[in-house]
This record gives structure tokens, sequence and C-alpha cells, in this order.
């Protein structure tokens, strides 16, 4: 359940598995609910019907004890014991009554009906018997104001046990109904509710596990789920401001860590990377690649002479010009004081690399304005390796190419910073 | 009271007689004796009878004639009723009967004719009859006494008690034979 996903979260997937579901619950309460309700319907319902029964069933008795002292009568004046039996036969001979006696006024019995035994007989209705009447219904046979007889009837639980026994039966089937009903009700109790539940859960754990911070809960038919859904949601777009604040500021941090404050280019560090990354392509593809290692001629002077702001601006200017000076798969870096690197992107001629430091050359022709009004021009020495011709390892890669760097700077050592006088 | 108490005495008495069911009563003598075994169950048949038997107006006491020759007539005396009214015997002849003079008349043993004639004489003034010597009931009398072995019974005529003039408990109907 997905539900178990928000619930669970902090505690073990042991824990969580052993937790019973919101619908569990539902249905176990709804079972409780119903089981207690058709018990004590049932239990009711049989107890008062089997007292009404009973009454009636009492009422009965005394009804038949009457008919049967009515009916005897004659006989008994007659003192004929076949038509005494007969009467009573005629009379009591139905079901709810066991046992029928008329006796003479010195308690001797004239005659007797017994109800047959013949089916459903057994110990538990002779208990019933006795229990739900314990005393027979009388009657007594009088012939004007004389009593020359007294009639008995005993009932007979045995229709009053059969209204139990479909009563518990009835009960049964009601509560097996009931329970597939709750069963049903609780699946669309479960639809209803948990529904919109599992909406909120499915987003959360979208939100944790895909970091979905656009995600939102939907609409739910339920007031406090809504307001619930409504509070998630807000909660979700401050999480999501959140997150988008600390993702930037991770990218800038990492810029930072990679890259040049003043100039903008990639450092050493990127540099290293890139350079690396370079010579594990070329293994690869077979390609030549080369590393360009610069140093501005002559730049300790611009320093001293106008100060360290055009110094800066000086090595702004240097870095644009590097940048516009390569295509856009070649990299700059400034390793730090003046020395700046280019990585030039895999090539099949080496007349590129000399090309692009032609292009460099070029392009530090033109003056650059200083902070302080002036004009300056500067130049750069250029030394290039290229892998694998002058080295495999990056430190072999940067050793030739800051020797053959120094070679050219010694050579056009003359040559120098220009400050030019603003015109 | 005193004859109240005497009734219920009666009564009690009455209802503790056991039917005359004795074994060695198989073979019935036709004439009864001074110790006819018929003799008690006649009567009491005889008091049930007219205790259930209503005359339009109420007879105190119930005069009952006896006509003939009658074989269990010996306890016919000093019955009473439940309600205490007494039944008079009387021993009327064949030709004295009279039905402005009699309540209830038991047949003896005379011939059919005659046992015609009396009924006849009897319908429609408020008498009731009872034959003695009649089990097949020919004789139009309301009540026909049976003797098989070890019982009496009786036999009723529903016709002749319908043109009585007097009414009989329908219950008695069950006790009597073929009325079950």
């Amino acid at each position: 359940m997905a539900l178990r996903r928000i619930f669970g979260m902090s505690s073990s997937a042991a824990q969580s598995a052993a937790l019973p579901t919101l619908a569990q619950i539902l249905g176990r309460v709804h079972l409780r609910l119903i089981l207690f309700a058709v018990a004590l319907a049932a239990a009711s319902l049989v107890v008062s019907g089997g007292i009404v029964i009973r009454n009636y069933a009492q009422r009965n008795l005394d009804l038949i004890a009457r008919t049967v002292s009515y009916t005897v009568e004659p006989a008994v004046v007659f003192g004929d014991a076949d038509a005494i039996r007969e009467g009573l036969v005629s009379v009591a001979a139905v079901g709810g009554v066991d046992r029928v006696e008329v006796r003479d006024p010195a308690g001797r019995v004239l005659a007797h009906w017994q109800h047959s035994h013949a089916e459903l007989h057994s110990g538990i209705e002779d208990v019933a018997n006795g229990v739900i009447w314990p005393d027979p219904s009388r009657a007594a046979i009088q012939r004007g104001d004389v009593v020359i007889g007294q009639v008995r009837v005993y009932g007979n639980s045995e229709g009053l046990l059969r209204y139990i026994l479909a009563g518990l039966i009835i009960a049964l089937s009601c509560l097996g109904l009931t329970v597939l009903a709750t069963r049903i009700l609780a699946q669309r109790l479960q639809k209803d509710v948990i529904g919109p539940l599992d909406h909120v859960a499915d987003v959360a754990h979208s939100v944790r596990s895909d970091r979905a911070f656009e995600k939102r809960v939907p609409s739910s038919g339920i007031a406090e789920i809504d307001r619930f859904g409504q509070d998630f949601n807000a909660l979700l777009a401050e999480l999501q401001g959140w997150h988008a604040g600390l993702t930037s500021e991770n990218a800038e941090l990492a810029r930072r860590a990679t890259h040049d404050s003043l100039s903008g280019l990639g450092n050493r560090v990127l540099f290293e990377q890139t350079l690396g990354d370079a010579i594990g392509s070329s293994v690869r593809s077979g390609v030549s690649f080369a590393v360009l290692y610069l140093d501005v001629d002559h730049f300790k002077d611009i320093n001293d002479r106008h100060g360290h702001e055009c110094g800066d601006a000086a090595l702004i200017a240097v870095a644009e010009r590097l940048r516009q000076s390569i295509r856009h798969v070649d990299h700059a870096f400034r390793l730090g004081g003046d020395e700046f690197a280019v990585v030039l992107a895999p090539f099949y001629n080496r007349a590129h690399v000399d090309a692009v430091s032609a292009r460099i050359d070029k392009s530090m022709e033109r003056p650059f304005r200083l902070p302080n009004g002036l004009f300056a021009t500067s130049t750069l020495s250029i030394g290039v390796a290229v892998y694998p011709d002058d080295g495999v390892s990056p430190q072999d890669l940067l050793r030739r190419a800051d020797a053959e760097m120094y070679l050219r700077k010694r050579g056009r050592r003359s040559a120098g910073f220009e400050g030019i006088e603003n015109a | 009271m005193k004859v109240a108490n005497r009734l219920r005495i009666a009564l009690l008495a009455l209802a503790a007689v056991p039917l005359v069911g004795a074994a060695d009563l198989v073979l019935v003598p036709v004439a009864g004796g001074a110790n006819d075994p018929y003799a008690a169950p006649v009567g009491r048949i005889v008091q049930s009878i007219t205790e259930y038997t209503s005359w339009p107006t109420r007879q105190n006491p119930v005069t009952l004639c006896v006509v003939g020759p009658a074989a269990h007539a010996e306890r016919l005396d000093d019955l009473r009723l439940a309600d205490g009214r007494l039944i008079e015997r009387r021993t009327v002849a064949l030709t004295g009967f009279a039905p402005a003079a009699c309540d209830a008349l038991y047949i003896g043993r005379v011939a059919m004719p005659d046992m015609r004639i009396l009924t006849a004489q009897a319908r429609g003034r408020g008498v009731l009859t009872i034959a003695e010597a009649d089990p097949d009931c020919r004789s139009q009398a309301m009540f026909c006494l049976l003797f098989p072995p070890q019982a009496v019974t009786f036999r009723m005529n529903i016709d002749a008690i319908a043109r009585s003039g007097l009414k009989v408990d329908p219950r008695v109907l069950r006790i009597s034979q073929g009325g079950r």
C-alpha cells in the first residue's frame, strides 16, 4: 500500500509490514459492529419471540385444557373411559401438547394421551419441556358446582425449540449476508477515503524518490483530506522553492570551484580534469589533440608600472581574446598569475594548431583599455604540446608545452609590453 | 347445604365407580336377579342421560316411569342429578302410561308393537324415552340400551330426539354407540 510508505517511512520494513492498513482497520471495525448488531437483534428477536410464543402456547394449552374439560365432561359423567380418551384425543392431539391427562377427583388417571416422540426427541427436549412448562395447564371438569375431574395438559417445547433453531439459522444467514455487504461497503469506503489518501502517498513517494517537486495532490471529495492535501501542496511548493535555490547555489559553488573568478575561465583544477578527459578520449579514438601553454610577456611590468588594477584588466582582456580565438569545442583556462592554457579538441592536421596560435597572436595585436584610461597591447608566448607525439601523460605534455613556451619567450624577450598614451 | 354435600358425596362415589369390567362377567344372564351386574351401570346411564337432557320447563323432581318388566332397573331409585334434583321412579302399567305424568319413560321388555305405541304416545310431549330391550333401536325410543359383554352402552335415535320436544346435549352423541 502506498499509505504504508508514508506512515512506515521512518520505521523499518518489518515494522511497516506488520502495521494494519486503514482498509483492514475499517473492515475490522465494520465486522465487529455488524456482529454486535446482528447478534443483538437476533438475540432480542429470538428471546422476545420465544416469550411471546410461549405466552401464546400457554394460552393455547389453557384453551386446550378447557376444551378437553368441556368435551370429556359427559364421558366422565357416563363413566366411559373410551369416550374420555377419544374426546381428549380429538381435541388435544395437536402440536405443542406433550401429554394430556384426565383424572378423577381422587387423582386417578381416567385417560391420557402422550405425544409420540418418533422424531426429534432427545434429552434436550425433555429438559426444555421441564424448563419451559414446569407446571401443566389445569382445568376442572365440573357438572353444576361439583368438580368431577381434572384435565392436565403438559406443554411440548418442540415448536419453541424449532423456532429458536430457525431463528439461529436465520440469524446466521443474516450474519453471512451482512458480512458480505460489509465487505462491499468497506471496499467502497476504502475507494472513497483511502483513494485520496493514496494520491497523497503517491505524490509524497515520487517527491521523495524522484525529486518530483512539481507534483501536486489533486483535490479530493472529502473536506479533511482536501485540507490536508492543500497544506501538503503548500509544503511541496515551499520545498520546491528551497530545492531550486539549493540547486542553483550548488551549481554556483561547483562553478566557482572549477573557474577563475577574475577571468571567468576554467582554473587549474578544471584544466587538469579536462586534460585527463581529453587524453582518455584520444586513447579511445586514436586522434591527436594539443595543449597550448600561454604566458603574458612582461606582465610584471604592467603590474609595476600601472598597478594591480591594470594588471587585472590586462588579464581579463587576454582571457577575452583567448576565448574569442578558439572554437567552442576547445577550452581555455587560467592556471594562475599570467599563465593560461588551452586544450584544443582532437584534430587530424598539425596546421590547425598553428592556425589557432596565429589567431591568438593576431588577436593580441589590438590594444586594450586599462582602467587608468591608457591603451596597451601585449604579446603572449605560446608553447604547444601534441598528444601523443610530445608525450602521453599530462605531466609530459605540460612540461613539453612549458619548455617550448620558455624557448619562445626567450626569443622575443626584446619585444616586451608596450604602453600607449591615450590619444 | 346439607343436600349439596350429600350430592357431592354421591357424585364422587359415582365417579369412582368403575365400569362393569370384571373378567367373570363374560356371560351375562338375560334376566337380572338380585345381584344383576348391569343394574348399576344402567342406573348410571339413565341418570347421565337425564343429566344431559333439558325439558322445556325445569322439572323437579324428574319423574321416571318404568313400563313393563325391566331386567336391569333395580338401581333406578333415588337417583340424583348434579344440580340436586331427584329422579323419582314410578312403576307404570303398560296401558297406564300418560305422557303428562311422566318426564322420562323407561321401557322394559315389551313387544315391539307395544314399544311403538308407547313411543308414539310420548313423541312431542316432552318425554325422554329409554328402551331396555331394543338393541336395533327400531322402537322410535330416543335412547336404546345395549348390553355387550362387560359393559352397558346405548344407541341414540336422532330422529326420535328431534321429534321429542326435548333438548339433548350433543356431546352425549359422542358417547353413544355409532356416534363416534
